[in-house]
């Protein structure tokens, strides 16, 4: 009972933050970013059931996200042009329906292997559906893309799509709907076996189940969610190009959920949450976003491979034991030399990316021409390297502490 | 009534047989243990009937339905089940996780997206019961890549009898066990498999002398005698080429 109590004060804290956000945060700014994150968290959590439920590792997930944008966005304009009546709530389900289709069709053959067939399949699928969009520009619009008007639908409890906050509160209830419709399918006896195949596909056979039918359920309710979220997206920005289904998407979703977690079902949810923010950051202060994307991603797979969730999850051992407030200092000890250090390289990547002669960054003003610039930089680099390498076995030293077994009346786990 | 009968079933990989004519039937109810020495074929031959593998020629009929062709998951469905030589399990489910996928099928789950298992009060139970039996059930949260490898031999059986296939077929349960590992293993084959008609293949001559009903002999690919334990032990040609050998060893 306690545990049901804790799910679902765990969902309805989840939708009380989507809810109140934009009260807290109520820019226009911080409202398209909450929309962008939105999107992101759907696109995320629905990468996730190939990855990180169903083993499945695709390089072409934006077609079903693309797809069901472009789908959306025809439908606006039908609307817009009176040649069709519908509800502006109900967009994403179009996209829900045409990432279904086009994942059946596409699973119909992709599914019949994991590994390196289905990835292959997979990216050969992204790149054709890319290429035809910029073929076949009745549908697609060529590189220009296709634009809508979210305005000419009939108002929804008195919201007429005009402002993004209207927008927002649409995607929230879809949000909501979509990740609780995902978690649950990982409870259903399909989305287990999902799981039971990725970990073995031939045991799963000789238990009386089709890996194939099993990898094509998954992939089907993946195509769909995906195709929501292109929905979402179409509604959003009003306009879709073939961006949004082309390679750079689908490498992005890897991102997203990869950096998260595959592991947890909260994983994508974060790394959605991260990506955005940092694109939002970022992108704006600097051109060489990309190069601190691709940094943070190599950084993942190599200290974090289970993800930032992973990250969180480690403590949960000493949290239960009640020795985390061991590990604060010395992860001060450690973090501080490495902000130092990671801080130190940007300026220095900043510095030597600079097209003007003085550079203005995290309050310095650094001279491109100065010696003195250039060496305090790696100085601070050196100095913060050197620090952190000498605090690692300190830190490790504490970790170790604060997981070690109970020496009297815990009960260990055999290894 | 023959449960299983194979008739001049034959495999060959490329220019190798592994399997060269192999006729034999086996009655319902009997404990069947098929032994041999290393490369006669008999995990092929589990293999072949399991669905794994297609025969090269011959035919493989249970209860009188033929399994030609059949992917492993409908041989599975038809009542068939067994557990591997090497451990074959899911590692990063639970032990729980991993008997309750293995009653999903039978259960008449199958794909089913709409049912939420933790609900399934029914089906928890029956997994319940099934650790029980082979004795896992205090290790039902762990991930079953984390337990020991005499446990998971136990969970391998476990997922195998779950189902209540009626043809359990078990590939060398004890191997790589200690011998009270594997006095307490036979303990527990015996137990779960009651009533069953169960095959298995076993290096250990002691073990297949206290649970076997019938003993059939593969060497190079051809079954050269099969019969009550008594009679092998006292064949001729069976101790020549095998059975000598083994019974010295143990």
């Amino acid at each position: 009972m306690k545990t049901l109590a804790a799910k679902w004060g765990l969902w309805g804290g989840y939708l009380a933050v989507l809810l109140l956000l934009p009260q807290v945060f109520d820019s226009i700014l911080a409202i398209s970013i909450f929309n962008q994150m939105a999107i992101a968290i759907v696109f995320a959590l629905s990468y996730n059931m190939l990855l990180g439920q169903g083993g499945m590792l695709s390089f072409g997930h934006a077609v079903y996200f693309g797809l069901g944008g472009f789908l959306a966005v025809h439908v606006l304009r039908l609307m817009e042009f009176e040649a069709m009546y519908f509800s502006i709530a109900l967009i994403p389900l179009i996209g829900g329906l045409t990432g279904l289709l086009a994942g059946i069709f596409v699973g119909s053959f992709s599914t019949r292997k994991a590994g390196t067939v289905f990835a292959m399949i997979s990216l050969g699928i992204g790149e054709l559906v890319a290429a035809s969009s910029l073929i076949f520009t009745g549908f697609f619009g060529g590189e220009a893309g296709v634009s809508g008007d979210r305005t000419f639908g009939p108002p929804l409890f008195g919201m007429d799509f005009f402002s993004d906050t209207d927008v927002y509160y649409l995607a929230v209830f879809w949000v909501f709907v979509s990740t609780l419709f995902m978690y649950l399918f990982t409870r259903t006896p399909a989305g287990r076996m999902a799981n039971a195949v990725r970990d073995n596909p031939e045991r799963a056979e000789f238990i009386g189940y089709s890996a194939r039918w099993v990898r094509f359920i998954s992939f089907c309710a993946a195509g769909t969610f995906a195709g929501v979220a292109g929905g979402l997206f179409a509604l959003n920005y009003e306009f879709v190009t073939d961006e949004n289904l082309n390679l750079v998407t689908s490498g992005r979703v890897l991102l997203m959920a990869y950096i998260g977690g595959l592991g947890f079902f909260i994983g994508p949810i974060i790394g959605a949450i991260i990506l955005t923010l940092m694109n939002f950051l970022l992108s704006n202060y600097t051109e060489l976003f990309l190069l601190y994307l691709g940094i943070l991603f190599v950084l993942t797979v190599l200290f974090l491979p289970r993800g930032f969730a992973g990250f969180i999850m480690m403590h949960q051992a000493a949290w239960l034991r009640g020795r985390l407030h061991g590990l604060a200092l010395p992860y001060l000890l450690t973090g501080l030399p490495a902000l130092l250090f990671i801080l130190s390289a940007v300026c220095l990547l900043e510095l030597s990316h600079a097209s003007e002669p003085v550079l203005h960054f995290l309050g310095l003003s650094l001279a491109r021409d100065s010696a003195l610039s250039w060496a305090g930089l790696v100085l601070g680099a050196g100095l913060g390297a050197f620090l952190t390498a000498r605090s690692t076995p300190g830190l490790r030293r504490a970790w170790e502490a604060a997981n070690a077994p109970e020496t009297r009346g815990g009960r260990e786990r055999a290894s | 009534m023959s449960i299983l009968s194979l008739r001049g079933l034959r495999k060959n990989f490329g220019a190798t047989e592994i399997i060269r004519g192999v006729d034999l039937g086996i009655e319902t109810g009997e404990k069947h243990a098929i032994i041999g020495p290393n490369g006669a074929g008999k995990s092929t031959l589990f293999h072949l009937i399991s669905g794994k593998y297609a025969p090269s020629a011959g035919a493989i009929e249970f209860k009188g339905k033929s399994l030609a062709n059949l992917p492993p998951h409908h041989i599975n469905r038809l009542g068939i089940a067994r557990s591997f030589q090497v451990t074959n399990i899911f590692p990063r489910l639970s032990v729980f996780e991993n008997i309750r996928c293995a009653l999903l099928w039978p259960s008449g789950y199958h794909y089913s997206f709409w049912r939420l298992l933790d609900r399934e009060a029914g089906l928890n139970r029956e997994t319940e019961q099934v650790l029980e039996k082979i004795g896992l059930a205090g290790r039902a949260k762990i991930p079953a890549g984390e337990i020991a490898y005499s446990e998971q031999r136990a969970l391998e059986l476990g997922m195998a009898i779950a189902g209540g296939a009626e043809l359990i077929l078990l590939d060398e349960p004890v191997a790589g066990m200690s011998h009270s590992e594997a006095d307490h293993a036979v303990d527990l084959i015996r137990r779960v498999t009651e009533g069953k008609t169960l095959i298995m293949v076993e290096h250990d001559m002691n073990i297949v002398f206290e649970l076997a009903d019938r003993i059939s002999v593969l060497v190079y690919g051809e079954v050269i005698a099969s019969g009550a334990p008594a009679e092998i032990r006292a064949n001729t040609q069976v101790q020549e080429a095998y059975l000598g050998e083994a019974l010295s060893d143990a």
